[in-house]
This record gives C-alpha cells, structure tokens and sequence, in this order.
C-alpha cells in the first residue's frame, strides 16, 4: 500500500507500522492521564493519617488500578509504540513482517482497557487486590466482584496483544534487517527490542496460564490455588512473578535502547562499549528469568530457593553496571549539548543507578526480609519504572517527536517539564526509602501519625509531576499545532551516528524508503 | 571501615531524628533499636552491605555529575573519538562481582541464623485473620485473639505461622521478623526481644479492606511477669471463635 487513507479512516484501518506506533503512543498517554489520577487519588489520602477523604474499598481499587493501568497500559504499550515505529525505521525495513497482525496487536489493547474502565462500574467494583492480584483475596470467595473477572480478561487481552506483537518483532528483526545489516550492526534500540521480544515471547504465556487457573478457580471451582482442594496459594506467586520479573525488564530495557540513542547524539560521540552493551542486554534478558522468587522472600519458600534467588539478583547487577559505566564513558570526553532529550536520558542515567542500588540492597535477603511490602520496595519500584523506564521514554518522546510530525517540541518549555518531573519524582520518592525502613507498610489506605511528615513531604512531590505532565501534553498539542517544523535530521546527528532514522524525511514516507538501502 | 560504619550509623540517627518517628514509644525503628541478636545481625548485615554497594552509587552519579560539568559544549570544542577500551569493560565487570561475592558472604550467615533458631523456649502459634491477629501457646494451653502478644524477655520465641483465610505476614521491624502466614501451610520465625517494652509492628501484605489496620502489638516482660500472666490468662482464657471465617 503506498496510498494513505485520509482522516479518521486512515487512523482505523491503517496497517502501516508508524501509524500503529502513533496509535500505540496515543492510547499510552491517555491511559497515563488516568493512572497518574488515580496516583493523584493515593497521595491525596495519604497527605495526612487518618484522613477520610477515600474509603478502604475505593483507595484500594484506585491502587491496584494505579498500577495495572501505569504497567500495562501505560508503559509496555509506550515502549511498543516506539518499537513499532522505529524498529523497522532503524533496521531499514519497509514495515513490520505481518502488518495486518500488527494492527491485531494495536486494537486488542482497546476492549482490555475497556474492560479495566468498565470494571468500576459493576456491583463491588474492580479489583482491590494490588496488580498483583494475590490469591485467595483474589478468589471468589474473598473478592466476588466481577470486577476481578473483568481485570483478569483485560490482562488476558493485553497478554495476547504482546505475544502477537513479539513474535512480529522478532520475525521482523531476523528476517528484514538491510543488506549489510549484521546483529552487531543493528542499532541498539534494535538490540533491546529484539532481547525485549524474547522476553515476551517466553514470559507471557505464563502469565496467560496464571490468570486462566485464576479464572477457572472463580468461575468453576477448580481449585488450582485452594489449599482446600489440594491448591497452594504460592503457585499463584511463582506463575505471576516468573512473568512479572521479566516483565520489569520487558518495560526497561528498550528504555535503555532509547537513552543509548540520545546520549551519544548530543554527546557528538559514538556509544561506548557497543558489544558489551548489547551483550550485557541479552545477559540481562536471560537471567532476568532466575531471579523470580526474589519477590518472594517473606512467602515461607525453602531455604535453598532464598539461597539462589539471592545470588542470581547479584548477579543480575553485574550486566546492569555494566551499561551504566559505558553510558558514562560515552558522554566521557564528549561535547554534551542539553536538549530536553539529553537531559531526560542524564536524569535517566542518575535515577535509574538510584533504583538499580536500592535494587541491590533488597538482594541482601535479612535485610530484603526487613523492608519488602513496605514503602522502601515502592521506593525502588518508581525509581526503577518512573525513573528509569518513564524518563527514557519522556527522553525518547523529545528526541524522535520531531521525526514522528514533522514538529519540534519547545525546548524552552522542555527544560520546565523536566525540571518539574526530575525534582518531583524524587521529592514523592526519595523519603519512601525511609518511610519503609521505620516500619511503614505498603498499601495501606492510612498511617500511623509518626509516619505523616514523609508522607506530606511525598504528596506534596506529586503537584510538580502533575504540573510536569499537564505542561508536556501542552507542549504537544503547541508543537502540533505550530511547532516548529523539523527536517530530516534537526539535530545534526546523522554524520556521526548513522541511523536511518535520520536519514529520511520527518515524518517519512509510506514505506519509508523508495530503495531498500545498504549498510555498509 | 570502622570509621564509615559510625558514620553511617550517625547518618542513619540523625535522619530517624528528623523523621519524628524513632524517639516515640512504642518502639518500631529497628536500625536505631534492633532488639535482640538476630535483629542485630540483620543489622549489621545492611550495614556491611551498604558499605559494599554505596560506594558504587557515589562513583556513579559523582562521574555522572563531573562529565555534566566538565564536557559541556564550547564553540569549537572537539569530542574525543574513543569508543571502546577492554581493559576499562573487564575492570567495571570484575569489580562489582567480586564485591558483590564478598557483600554474599554475611548474607548467607544472617540467613542461616534467620533459618535455623537456637533452641526454642517458647512456641507460639501465630494464625491471621481479616483483620486480626490469633495466638496459641500449645504448652502454656493458652490462646486469645485481638490482643497484644505477650512473651518473656531473654528467651528464644519460635513462632509457627498460618492464615485461616488470606495471605497475611507478621511483621515487627524491632525483632528483624517478617514472615508470611499463608492458609493451608505452616512458616516459621524466630525472635529473641531482650528488653521488657511494647513493640508494634503491622500486617505487611494486602490482606483486604482494613490491610491498613490489621496493627501488631508486642508486649515483653520479664519471665516472671510472664509466668504470671499465663496464669491469669489460664483462669480466664476462653477458645477464640475460628468459625467466624473459613
């Protein structure tokens, strides 16, 4: 196809992979919106103990929304919206492999975050069970809402949405690179895409399994969690956290793809170390798959599993420096120009070391047993997927926006947004480290009152993430509008780095190259 | 070594000051007041592990800092062409995982002690519930629910814990003990609180609607108090009602 649809058709039937991309995008901020509300809900329950502004029932469904909805609506689709767009872009492809199922992949999101909206409306209301969705409080005995059913097919939904677009991106990846185009000469972005894929391919359907047994035991009593039937309740756990460990690489490591795109562009130097990275990113893809149980500490699992899971987090760390200190040796030297992109991937950098560290300390199983369902683990948490995942992605968002309409954002208003999040994020999160250290739980609707300081100081963080966001959806309604237009390549990296992204027009055409090109 | 661990410790003092929190009775704080050895050796073992690993933090975001200094853009300004060097990639894998192998070692041995206790004066079970906690003491032939655990300071507490309906964990940071109860299974903990006091704690994982208030209190006294207090509580004592919630 080489003609486009116009309007409103164009953007339903479209199969063209950067159109899913923008579609993926969209549909990602939108939900953000919502689960940043719905964040904004917590924090304001929780500016003073004992306040009765949310109910136990509505802060707890606010909560396990907050978190399915940040996961997977906001995050993963974001990081396949990029991937979709620029995957095929970098690898010098025409599209994906299997458009029409790329678009299967897109509009399979939609009826799952209908059915997450629409699971508050029903009689008990959605889920109030964390996105964890622990059994038995997820059984039908103990939350009878349909609501429950409702999340578990959404996710369901959303699961199936990722396998099919995995195995799009791996067959993509490994059939339709440019001639020329070796593994070792794909772009990283590539890289984390093509190791983030396998992730997928391999971990969702054990989510799939997971949440049809959940299903099954609520709707027909089959008893797989029941200890009654001869069930266990920690089968749940280690199904779910087989999946949703690597998922936590599943939403960050085509983050680092992206940050290891803007930090040599405004460094004017080539990425440092780029085998080690790419290998350090398979590494990480591999044994992000043994660390599971270390979610699990606390659950009564054998001394030998504590044993392990403890040693392969170490582990784990080590690739993780490993890009961490390339990073830094690639700006090593270099002439750093501060756009909002570079600045983004900067605090990136200075988040994510936070969260990794923070990481490590939780390895350390006596003190792991200590502080785990407490504030320090939500503390990690954000650090790892607000500051590592959402800033390389806000990174991401400056540095490609121009590529994708064809419009710069203002940069102007760009170092405002940054500056509100970055100092934001860690004025809500910096004081959780403490409050989980002093004994303050997790999940918790209310506080004791010697818990309340901290807690004000974290509500007060969220009014400069919120105005952060309000201030980045302005800017791309502005930049849309009447931006700036941008060419080919605005910020001058082509010379240097040689991805053909930069190498057509912005936006780029259908099919985005009129002759295949050769890498050489 | 010594030297940043003190410095650590005032570090630590000065934030709990500053977080209002340490000073109050009851006692909840367990890096200014870890009660007991095993909580101590919980502690130490963070402390070590800090040591090890906080070094990494500062090196990293001190050279994030120093390059956004140091290589900001001038006119006419050239950037270095180096973009790979073996020697620099070993060092930065084989470093932090030997750190990481020493930082193991403490580890083990506090997870030891946290797995095998020393011989247990007293047995008590510990069984959930939305939302309260039950307690049995099999020997004594005592149990109550919706009350503050009692135990006899100095001696060593085992604890068998269970759920009669959803995940719970018993969590008292002062003892160093977080441990799941789950139904249809028995975990264990140990603790050995030293001083007489209250100690509060609360239930660690989502259990439902009033998560948030399933509170636990901890009463230790002396062992004499204690035997006195079996007493009592055998004169009064009733079966709790279990059949509230299946």
């Amino acid at each position: 196809m080489s003609e486009r649809a116009a309007g409103l058709k164009r953007w339903l039937t479209t199969t063209d992979h950067k159109d899913i991309g923008i579609l993926y995008l969209v549909t990602s901020l939108f939900m953000a919106v919502f689960g940043g509300a719905f964040a904004g809900l917590l924090r304001a329950q929780l500016s003073a103990a004992d306040l009765k502004l949310l109910n136990p029932d509505l802060y707890n469904q606010f909560l396990s929304m907050h978190g399915t909805l940040m996961i997977f609506f906001v995050i993963i689709p974001a990081m396949a919206g990029f991937g979709n767009y620029f995957v095929p872009l970098l690898i010098g492809a025409r599209d994906m492999a299997f458009p029409k199922l790329n678009a299967l992949s897109y509009w399979l999101v939609i009826p799952a975050a209908g059915l997450m909206f629409g699971s508050f409306f029903v009689q008990g209301g959605t889920a109030q069970t964390g996105w964890t969705g622990y059994v038995p409080l997820a059984s039908r005995q103990f939350s009878g809402t349909p609501g429950v059913d409702m999340w578990i097919l959404g996710l369901h939904l959303v699961g199936l949405s990722s396998i099919l677009g995995a195995i799009n991106f791996l067959v993509t990846i490994i059939n339709m690179r440019a001639p020329g185009m070796g593994y070792f000469k794909m772009p990283l972005f590539v890289w984390t895409w093509f190791v983030n894929a396998t992730l997928i391919l391999f971990a969702t359907p054990v989510l799939a399994g997971a949440l049809t047994m959940a299903l099954t035991d609520r709707a027909f009593g089959t008893g797989f969690f029941r200890p009654s039937e001869g069930g266990d309740p920690l089968l749940w756990q280690h199904l779910f956290w087989f999946y949703s460990h690597p998922a936590v690489y599943i939403m960050v490591l085509p983050g680092m793809g992206i940050v290891s795109h803007v930090l040599p562009a405004f460094s004017n130097k080539k990425i440092f170390g780029y085998k080690g990275i790419a290998v350090a990113t398979a590494a990480i893809g591999i044994i992000g798959f043994m660390v599971w149980a270390h979610h699990m500490f606390t659950s009564g699992i054998s001394p030998a599993l504590r044993a392990f899971f403890a040693f392969m987090t170490m582990v784990i760390a080590v690739p993780t420096g490993v890009k961490i200190f390339s990073w830094l040796a690639t700006i090593w030297g270099g002439q750093i120009r501060f756009s909002t992109a570079m600045k983004f991937a900067l605090g990136f950098i200075a988040l994510f070391v936070m969260g990794g560290i923070s990481g490590l300390t939780l390895a350390v199983v006596p003190f792991d047993v200590q502080v785990h369902d407490s504030y320090y683990v939500v503390a990690h948490l954000h650090y790892v997927l607000f500051g590592g995942s959402v800033m390389a992605l806000l990174a991401g968002t400056f540095f490609w926006f121009p590529k994708m309409s064809g419009r710069i954002l203002d940069e102007k208003l760009g170092n405002v947004i940054f500056w509100l999040v970055f100092l934001g994020m860690n004025i809500t999160f910096l004081p959780m480290h403490w409050l989980g250290i002093v004994g303050m739980a997790r999940r918790v609707y209310t506080y004791r009152p010697e818990f309340e300081f901290w807690n004000q100081v974290a509500s007060f963080g969220y009014i400069l993430l919120f105005a952060g966001g309000m201030l980045l959806l302005y800017n791309m309604f502005k930049a849309v509008r009447k931006g700036e237009r941008a060419a080919e390549d605005p910020w001058g990296v082509y010379p240097l780095q040689r991805t053909l992204d930069w190498s057509v027009s912005s936006p780029p055409p259908v099919e985005n190259f009129a002759k295949i090109p050769e890498i050489v | 070594m010594k030297k940043i661990r003190v410095f650590l410790m005032t570090g630590l003092t000065l934030v709990g000051l500053a977080s209002l929190g340490w000073a109050d009775e009851p006692i909840t704080n367990w890096l200014v007041n870890p009660e007991g050895p095993l909580a101590r050796q919980v502690r130490s073992n963070f402390f070590f592990a800090m040591v090890m690993i906080m070094p990494f933090l500062f090196l990293a975001e001190g050279l994030l800092l120093y390059a956004i200094i140091r290589f900001k853009a001038k006119p006419g300004g050239r950037a270095a062409a180096f973009h790979e060097n073996l020697r620099l990639e070993v060092l930065w894998t084989v470093i932090p995982a030997l750190t990481l192998a020493i930082t193991a070692v403490p580890t083990y041995q506090t997870m030891r002690a946290m797995e095998v206790p020393p011989k247990s004066d007293l047995v008590v079970g510990v069984i959930g519930h939305q939302f309260f906690w039950e307690y049995r003491y099999p020997k004594q032939g005592v149990q109550f629910a919706e009350e503050a655990l009692v135990v006899p300071a100095g001696k060593v507490v085992t604890l068998n814990l269970s759920s009669v309906d959803v995940v719970h964990s018993w969590w008292v940071p002062a003892f160093g003990v977080k441990q799941d109860a789950n139904p249809g299974r028995i975990t264990h903990a140990w603790f050995q609180a030293e001083r007489p006091g209250h100690y509060k704690g609360q239930c660690a994982e989502l259990c439902g609607k009033l998560h948030a208030k399933m509170f636990i209190d901890v009463q230790v006294v002396t062992p004499e108090e204690f035997e006195q207090w079996i007493l009592k509580k055998k004169g009064v004592s009733l079966p709790p009602d279990t059949t509230r919630k299946s």
